[in-house]
């Protein structure tokens, strides 16, 4: 092949899927124009382009979101880190997950007053759900010089995690799996403010066989993980504690985070004739499984669930169309519904109606607020403890600080209710809360269907527990 | 090689000489000068930003030896990183090789498994061979996902920092100065590759291969051995990914690093030795400006979509190719070389 023509041909290729690829994530997310929020941004103080101060009522970007009403505008920030798979193959969770922080983080420094009258300073950046570009981001937040990061998902965690537990840098992880957590401190400078993936796992599990099983013997679970740290964490605790829940994994299939049809996998589960299909998958897989197996007579029939990382508004949203392919979805969470009648509930509805509208519902959205006021806490324990001095900063004495003064000391703290249990640090488990709920898509809505139960914390011998 | 106006070769030692004027070796001794002085000024942000493009450039400058150089297709060539990172942790995670070793045999082991699915090339070329190495790509990945008491897996693996001779290769600054000094060797290699037989063999089948046959060129055996290279140049730099991220995960290379990886090298120059270096600059300096700015954008229009600006590198990348295939279709390379060509000219206007 000539020179002249190799080049052409090959940049027509990607300049197609490279081009494309952004229009579809645009079309795969939830989001729409927020006609509602007042588009006032004023930035200020602020020699990054990456950091933009925010007064008053503004509601997206990297924000310092600092009130002109409050105490705190002349006193110095604290920075935190924060990144979201906005784009890539997870906008559905990435971009809820981003305006969750953002309202958040407002909320938190206009209405709370800040960390004892610091605001928190968010330095946000988008993963694209590119593990390469996930090392330099968290390089990129020691070096501006955060004092705490968060990632949305645990894969973002398990590719920032060697860094940063090499570098004691502390890490919250929204949706976290076993082996972002296991093992727990001092090997791991990671956190996660609700169970994992494997105590989800557990939870189904249980609760199939004590609620849902009618049959006699051993009941059959099928399997269906999103390759990945999703699914790697629901194995990890199926590996674990079947045989000792009492349940037999008949079937195990993997799918893509990019899949479009899963047909065959659920043919080959359909011949194990399971009791139960256990998903544990981001939202727009679990979807397609859920279509399929509608498709192919599954169900209605065939019990299904969901792990807390599916289990959220898009795959409510499948109920629209066809409320046969959702309804009926068991599923687990780590935060209270969007019905709830919780105090912290109020303002999150208050801030996403007003700013995201769209994020109504969603649970990404739900996390990642429930996450920012459990920072905020450890936070004002960390400037009680360690002084604000220590904190600002940053570096290894002001991780070190947030860590054993800020989060390690978090005890009796109830996310204004927006999660099961109190947020309380345990040694050897870096869990903050260990509750979780199971509930129902009934009516096209996410319906409580048990009460709060703790996870216990599992032993996992494959990451050297013992 | 162009040489300035009023210079002459008058032996084949200067003939042969890749620096060959007094103004290239200060331009040389300058660069080196602010390539090792570099962690002085660059701050760990940057110095690992500089770390993941010099492994990049290794990686990019074999895929150009591949299909730069030999015209052979390939887009699966992250699949090849992942072959080197993988042996390279296994190796020194299991069976305590050092890494030096582990880091030559990753290359090797790249190199061989290329070798066998470039077997195709003898028979296909141009979107059939495309497909066929899209092919290794995935099975790779999926071997690596369930290859599991090897791989570790879906959760990957734990890897040993960079060690040689006991010095550990933990800070960025040491990782810097580690892929500096394999990226140099790499380039300088790629260099020579180019302008050797072999090299000039890989050209003649890129430009016609059926004249390169009668001419008494092996294409099998050229074609299997410029697989072999690429590869191995891969393997090298996953093997050096893999030591510096300290972990290890089938997601660390996606099928859309691999494409991007062929994009680089058009923007850079198919081809040149220079090229595969301007491309991965160009790509990652856009990647790094985007994720700095779109946080700004999102704050300043607010009436945009959440997220829509993040969106933006993407759309830039794929821009870029486009607008350097119609403007400059050879390349960053070329037009560093126009640049050079007017300033060795000088004073004549050609």
């Amino acid at each position: 092949m000539k020179l002249k023509r190799l080049p052409v041909m090959m940049g027509i290729i990607i300049a197609l899927l490279l081009v494309l690829s952004p229009l579809l994530s645009a079309c795969g997310s939830k989001s729409t124009t927020n006609t509602t929020a007042p588009p006032v941004t004023t930035t200020s103080g602020s020699t990054t382009s990456s950091t933009t101060t925010i007064s008053g009522s503004t509601t997206t970007g990297t924000t310092t979101a600092t009130s002109s009403t409050t105490t705190s505008a002349n006193l110095g920030v604290l920075k935190i880190g924060m990144m979201t798979p906005s784009t890539g193959p997870v906008p559905e969770k990435g971009v809820p997950g981003h305006d969750g922080l953002i309202d958040a983080i407002k909320y938190v420094n206009d209405e709370l007053g800040g960390v004892q009258g610091h605001p928190i300073q968010v330095d946000w950046r988008d993963s694209e759900y590119n593990m390469q570009k996930v090392g330099t981001i968290v390089q990129d937040f020691i070096n501006s010089g955060d004092i705490l990061f968060t990632t949305h998902s645990s894969s973002e965690m398990k590719a920032a995690q060697a860094v940063a537990n090499q570098q004691g840098f502390p890490g919250v992880v929204v949706f976290g799996s076993t082996m972002n957590l296991h093992p727990p401190y001092p090997a791991s400078h990671i956190y996660s403010p609700t169970p994992d993936y494997g105590d989800d796992w557990v939870a189904l599990a249980k609760y199939y066989k004590e609620h849902i099983y009618k049959g006699t013997g051993t009941p059959k679970i099928a399997l269906h993980l999103l390759s990945g740290t999703v699914g790697q964490g629901t194995k990890d605790a199926a590996d674990a504690m079947a045989s000792s829940i009492g349940v037999q994994v008949v079937d195990i299939e993997n799918h893509a985070i990019t899949t479009t049809s899963e047909i065959t996998s659920l043919t080959n589960i359909k011949a194990k004739n399971p009791d139960v299909l256990i998903i544990s998958s981001t939202p727009a897989p679990t979807a397609v499984i859920l279509r399929n197996a509608k498709d192919l007579g599954m169900t209605p029939g065939l019990t299904v669930m969901s792990t807390s990382a599916g289990f959220t508004a898009a795959v409510v949203d499948l109920t629209k169309d066809d409320p046969s392919v959702a309804n009926g979805l068991y599923g687990v969470s780590h935060t209270v519904t969007w019905d709830d009648t919780v105090t912290g509930i109020n303002k999150a509805k208050e801030y996403c109606q007003k700013y995201h509208p769209s994020d109504y519902g969603n649970m990404d959205y739900l996390g990642t607020w429930t996450t920012c006021l459990i920072i905020h806490q450890a936070l004002i324990d960390a400037v009680k403890n360690a002084g604000y001095d220590t904190l600002a900063k940053g570096g290894a004495n002001a991780w070190k600080a947030v860590e054993m003064q800020g989060i390690q000391k978090l005890t009796g703290y109830d996310a204004q209710g927006l999660q099961g249990g109190i947020i309380s640090y345990t040694a050897g488990d870096n869990r903050l809360d260990d509750y979780l709920r199971i509930y129902q898509i009934q009516n096209s809505k996410i319906t409580p269907i048990a009460s709060w139960q703790e996870a216990p914390l599992i032993k996992y011998s494959v990451y050297g527990e013992k | 090689m162009d040489l300035p106006a009023g210079t002459r070769n008058f032996n084949y030692s200067q003939d042969m000489s890749i620096f060959r004027t007094g103004t290239q070796k200060i331009l040389l001794v300058a660069l080196f000068v602010f390539l090792l002085t570099a962690p002085l000024w660059f701050g760990n942000y940057w110095l690992t930003v500089a770390n993941l493009t010099g492994i990049i450039i290794i990686s990019v400058t074999g895929l150009n030896l591949l299909t730069g150089y030999c015209g052979q297709l390939s887009i699966g060539h992250a699949g090849f990183m992942a072959v080197g990172a993988y042996t390279s942790a296994v190796l020194t995670g299991q069976f305590h090789v050092p890494f030096l070793i582990a880091m030559v045999s990753g290359g090797l082991l790249a190199g061989a498994i290329g070798m066998i699915f470039g077997i195709p090339s003898l028979r296909v070329k141009g979107f059939y061979l495309a497909i066929a190495t899209i092919a290794a790509q995935f099975i790779i990945i999926w071997i690596i996902q369930n290859w599991t008491p090897v791989t570790g897996g879906y959760s990957g693996l734990t890897v040993k920092p960079a060690s040689i001779f006991g010095f550990d290769f933990v800070t960025p600054t040491s990782k810097f100065y580690l892929i500096l000094a394999v990226t140099i060797i790499a380039i300088f290699a790629a260099r020579n590759i180019a302008r050797t037989r072999l090299g000039r063999a890989f050209i003649a089948i890129r430009d016609n291969d059926l004249a390169a046959e009668v001419m008494g060129i092996n294409l099998f055996r050229y074609k299997l051995t410029a697989f072999f290279i690429g590869c191995f140049y891969a393997g090298v730099a996953g093997s050096l990914l893999a030591h510096t991220n300290l972990t290890v995960a089938y997601d660390y290379f996606p099928f859309t690093d691999s494409v991007l990886y062929i994009g680089m090298i058009i923007i850079g120059g198919l081809g040149t030795t220079i090229g595969p270096i301007f491309g991965v600059l160009f790509i990652q300096l856009l990647s790094v400006l985007v994720t700095k700015l779109s946080p700004a954008l999102q704050a300043s229009l607010p009436w945009l979509p959440s997220g829509f600006t993040t969106g933006i590198a993407p759309m830039l990348f794929g821009l870029v190719i486009v607008l350097f295939l119609i403007f400059e279709p050879r390349g960053m390379a070329h037009r560093w070389q126009l640049i050079k060509s007017s300033y060795r000219l000088w004073p004549f206007s050609y």
